[in-house]
């Protein structure tokens, strides 16, 4: 089934935002992509079924992918092929290739942010953040350094916060101190995992804000799975809608990048008018599930 | 006082610290007065118990400075919690890396399971004449006594405590590039054998020249044991701790996560330990709580069985105490369970 890309929806750009790099292969492709859990028992499952697709690698910039679809769909299982994450990798059959290759195992260019935060409890939040660089074998006064420097963008307050263990901290903090720690080792892709699933709606707000400012310093392509319409069109240049289960890529809007803080685009009516448009492709979906 | 009732009757109503105490401290001062009762009177006929079968609260705590003095239970209460901590210390440095293992290794998991399984139904008591038998009438047995009986308890909780750890933080350290080190595996492991190595010939060495029945020293190849002892000691540290320590995921996400939990099972076997050491000691031990409570038994003052049980338990209840204190230092980012 290949993906019908919309091009007449409201609040829609037809053209990638950038050229690709010449010559380069694409930073992710799906080619025909199956996974079925307990292949030859009674319980198999399948959990996406011939998913295609392309994501270019952009010249300096990285390109935002929402993915929506409905509950059980699958979404969660593209995200961790690409990260290389057992028990849905690998992929039955098909291809999953990351720069023209296939992936092998998880590595840190393909940083991941989960809805649990997952930040580790034994480690202060300069520690966590600082991870991915211990695990480089970074010395400690450099790694240190940067770390800070991280817990600096991502807005927490180096001075009051950097020393505490994630136990005493919010869940808005805790997923501040997941995102730097994946940021800081410059992933050229980042997978996120329903990552502000878990919070209340202002704190969601500034996330998202934050995310989007981050993610142009970083310039990396995003996999952004959620459940919110809204954030999806807000965040995304691009939104893949997912089938019910076995999930397969429905539909690809291209919609507007976000220039503007998400409080403030999020009432305007073309804004609106996609997202209304969305969620009545996937309200039909959920009526047609059982 | 309809107030302080209600609070009773109230569930998981937390009372204040004070309050606790009070709860507490009334329960023995009950279980003080039920003795009292049950013994009080001049002479034995006035007694709901005869003083043979309970002693009366007076005259237990009169005995006590004979049981400080010349039984020297100080001393005593010493050498058995040196012989558990002799075994529980093997058992840990055995039993603690070999449940992360299995629980990181599910093969080595399964192959391990029925070990495991076994050491774990066996009767403690049965383990008294195999000890005998294997070990001879020395401190050796006592040591391996508890070794035994704990080792699996050990490694069974250890590895429940690193499954017990979420995967997702194994995927967050993957994404975040934790690899495997051969070079830190070969360093860390290579101090972890020595320690194991000096450790374990020490703790020969004493066993060698502790008073009592010595088998150990009749060898006459004492000191091709040591070395033994000092290269066994190497290969198993080095051996049990190479992967713990090689494999980033183990050493820097699955152990410190697990540790707390490790550690606080860690105190309850302790305590369970400590109480298997009387088994131990009732057979030919000239030193230890066991051996008091032997000695009083056949040769009295009956009194000293009461009085020992009493400061076992205080003993007890100070180690659990202090080893929270130390958990609570150790992992200030885990709360630990009041009981």
């Amino acid at each position: 089934m290949a993906a019908a890309v919309e091009t007449n929806a409201c609040s829609i750009t037809d053209a990638p935002k950038a050229p690709a790099k010449p010559g380069a292969p694409p930073i992710v492709e799906f080619k025909a992509v199956t996974k079925k859990f307990g292949v030859g028992t009674s319980r198999e499952v399948t959990a996406i079924k011939d998913v295609t697709f392309t994501v270019e690698d952009l010249e300096n910039v990285g390109e935002f992918v929402a993915i929506l679809g409905p509950s059980g769909c699958g979404k969660s299982t593209i995200l961790r092929l690409i990260a290389g994450h057992a028990p849905q990798f690998p992929a039955t059959s098909g291809e999953v290739l990351y720069h023209g290759q296939p992936v092998i195992a998880p590595g840190p260019d393909r940083g991941m942010v989960f809805q649990d935060y997952a930040c580790f409890d034994n480690r202060t939040v300069i520690d966590n953040v600082a991870f991915g660089l211990e695990c480089r074998g970074v010395p400690k006064r450099e790694r240190t350094e940067a770390a800070l420097e991280w817990v600096r963008k991502v807005r927490l307050d180096p001075a009051r916060d950097a020393y505490k263990y994630p136990h005493q901290l919010s869940g808005g903090m805790r997923q501040r101190v997941a995102i730097a720690r994946t940021l800081i080792l410059k992933p050229q892709v980042i997978l996120m995992d329903e990552p502000f699933g878990a919070l209340d709606p202002a704190t969601r707000h500034n996330m998202q804000d934050l995310l989007v400012e981050l993610w142009r310093e970083v310039q990396a392509t995003v996999f952004f799975v959620t459940h919110d319409v809204a954030e999806s069109v807000y965040l995304g240049d691009r939104v893949y809608i997912l089938s019910n289960a076995p999930g397969t890529i429905l539909h690809q809007f291209h919609v507007l990048a976000p220039d503007r803080p998400a409080r403030q685009m999020m009432r305007e009516k073309p804004f609106q008018d996609t997202v209304f448009r969305i969620r009545d492709i996937l309200d039909a979906l959920e009526e047609g599930k059982d | 006082m309809r107030e302080y009732f209600k609070r009773w009757v109230t569930i998981r109503e937390r009372p204040g610290w004070l309050e606790g105490a009070n709860a507490s401290i009334l329960c023995i001062a009950l279980v003080l007065a039920v003795w009292y009762v049950l013994t009080a009177g001049e002479h034995a006929e006035d007694r709901i118990i005869d003083p043979i079968t309970l002693p009366s609260v007076g005259d237990t705590l009169e005995k006590f400075p004979d049981l400080w003095f010349d039984r020297a239970v100080a001393r005593s209460a010493a050498w058995s919690l040196g012989r558990v901590l002799g075994g529980f210390t093997l058992a840990a440095a055995i039993g603690v890396p070999l449940g992360v293992l299995a629980a990181s290794f599910l093969r080595l998991g399964a192959f391990l399971k029925p070990i495991s399984i076994f050491g774990r139904n066996i009767p403690i008591a049965a383990l008294i004449p195999l000890t005998l038998m294997w070990f001879g009438l020395g401190e050796t047995q006592k040591v391996m006594f508890i070794f035994l009986a704990s080792v699996a308890f050990v490694f069974f909780d250890s590895s429940g405590a690193v499954q017990g750890v979420p995967n997702s933080y194994l995927d967050a350290a993957y994404t975040l590039g934790a690899k495997y080190s051969a070079r830190k595996g070969l360093i860390g492991a290579a101090w972890v054998g020595l320690t194991y190595a000096a450790v374990l010939t020490l703790a020969y060495y004493f066993l060698s020249r502790a008073p009592g029945p010595n088998d150990v020293e009749l060898r006459a190849s004492w000191i091709r044991w040591f070395w033994g002892m000092g290269f066994f000691g190497f290969a198993l540290g080095f051996a049990l701790w190479f992967p713990i320590l090689a494999f980033q995921p183990i050493r820097k996400v699955l152990l410190p996560l697990a540790l707390p939990d490790i550690v606080n099972s860690l105190r309850l076997l302790f305590g369970l330990a400590f109480g298997y050491i009387m088994l131990a000691e009732v057979i030919n031990a000239e030193y230890g709580l066991g051996a008091i409570i032997n000695l009083s038994q056949r040769q009295g003052p009956r009194e000293h069985i009461y009085l020992s049980l009493i400061l076992i338990a205080l003993l007890a209840f100070a180690i659990d105490r202090g080893i929270i204190a130390l958990q609570r230092r150790l992992f200030p980012y885990r709360q630990v369970g009041e009981h």
